[in-house]
């Protein structure tokens, strides 16, 4: 009985610690993700789309200025937080979109190579 | 039995003068620095002051006030009372050399006491600032590990601050529903770029070069810890002065006992003889 009490204490202390530690990255991640998978998304029209993700953009673009502004993160970056800071232009999606007068989805292709001229290299490398 | 008396508080005169380190290092009261670690970013200049005005309201700072008056107002009696040794009768004489010693004793464990805080104070400034020498010292060797992700850190501010102004621009922004975060957002950081402002502009903050440059002000920590250590080595050397005054008050407190000693006898018409020579005892053999 007490063994399965101390587990439990400890399964809940890890849980609470885990909470406790997520910081400003991990949820601009996850808002991230959720606008790439909005811009992936076939299940929806182009119209759906563009609506869905401007209303989710302001969100991400609150999220991209805390995670820059943020002094907590100086101390002993994790390895994520040195990354998403050294790709700047995939990080914070909504600032590069903005200084380089794309929108977000077609900036983010970019940035994976992922542009129609590539795109069209590849069919004539195929053939 | 006036004399007895004499004698005996001499004899704890002297008993008291081998036990005065032992006086001296209780109830002098203590200073811990109530500093709070932002205050660490201040000029040296400023924390200097800032750690001077902490130390006034410690208790060790109220003793060493009382302990400073009260050694003036010894000096002042062993004055006086050195004015009245002349013109006065062989007893009061007496009586006045013997108020000296005590009065000379009393100032020489409050003096001693005195160097003791002033010793402590110094202490506790140099275990302050060598605690801050460590803390930078950290701190350097932690942003030069981190100084690539701070780099880049600070190039994504510049980009985000030059977009601040698009963004307000953008209509697909004026148009959609604003958190509170943004609205808050662009307040605050005129606010903030307002105040930067001031400080660039306050004339302190021109005259405080040091803090600016971090290399600049552990030079200045640094000469802070040497003239600390110096200051501290002056007062040992009081303090060999104090061992010294001290055996001379000994001394003299040592020739007035033989004096009253001497006089006494003679007063009950006792002469002294030596009665380790066998010719001195020859009438006692002889009678």
């Amino acid at each position: 009985m007490s063994k399965f009490i101390k587990t439990l204490t400890l399964i809940l202390s890890l849980t609470v610690c885990s909470y406790a530690n997520a910081n400003s990255i991990e949820t601009l991640e996850r808002e991230r993700a959720k606008i790439l998978n909005l811009v992936l998304d076939k299940s929806i029209s182009i119209g759906e789309r563009k609506k869905r993700i401007e209303q989710t953009q302001m969100r991400l673009l609150d999220l991209e200025r805390i995670t820059i502004n943020s002094k907590n993160i100086n101390k002993n970056p994790s390895y994520q937080t040195i990354k998403a800071f050294e790709n700047f232009d995939l990080t914070f999606l909504v600032h590069s979109s903005l200084e380089n007068n794309k929108s977000l989805s077609v900036m983010w292709f970019e940035k994976l190579g992922l542009t129609t001229e590539n795109l069209m290299n590849t069919r004539v490398s195929r053939k | 039995m006036k004399n007895i008396n004499v004698k005996l508080i001499l004899i704890i005169l002297f008993t008291s003068f081998y036990s005065m380190t032992s006086f001296a290092n209780n109830n002098l009261g203590e200073w811990k620095p109530q500093i709070v670690e932002k205050m660490y970013i201040l000029p040296p200049k400023h924390l200097n002051k800032v750690l001077n005005n902490d130390f006034n309201r410690s208790l060790l700072a109220l003793n060493l006030q009382n302990t400073d008056n009260n050694i003036k107002n010894k000096i002042e009696k062993i004055s006086k009372l050195n004015s009245l040794l002349s013109g006065t009768s062989k007893d009061e004489n007496l009586e006045v050399k013997h108020q000296i010693i005590v009065n000379k004793r009393d100032y020489i464990k409050d003096m001693n006491n005195l160097l003791i805080m002033k010793k402590q104070k110094l202490n506790t400034k140099k275990i302050f600032f060598q605690r801050i020498k460590k803390n930078m010292q950290r701190k350097t060797i932690n942003s030069e590990k981190s100084s690539e992700f701070l780099n880049n850190k600070n190039l994504a501010i510049k980009r985000a601050q030059k977009l601040d102004f698009k963004i307000l621009e953008n209509t697909s922004y004026n148009l959609s529903k604003k958190s509170k975060y943004f609205e808050q957002y662009q307040v605050n950081k005129d606010a903030v770029k307002k105040l930067k402002l001031a400080i660039q502009n306050h004339p302190m903050s021109n005259k405080s070069t040091l803090s600016k440059d971090p290399k600049n002000k552990m030079d200045a920590i640094n000469n802070y810890i040497l003239n600390i250590q110096s200051e501290i080595a002056v007062l040992e050397m009081k303090e060999e002065m104090i061992n010294y005054m001290a055996k001379i008050v000994a001394l003299d407190a040592m020739g007035l006992a033989e004096k009253v000693a001497f006089s006494s006898e003679n007063e009950n018409g006792v002469i002294s003889s030596n009665f380790n020579d066998p010719i001195n005892v020859i009438s006692v053999f002889t009678n």
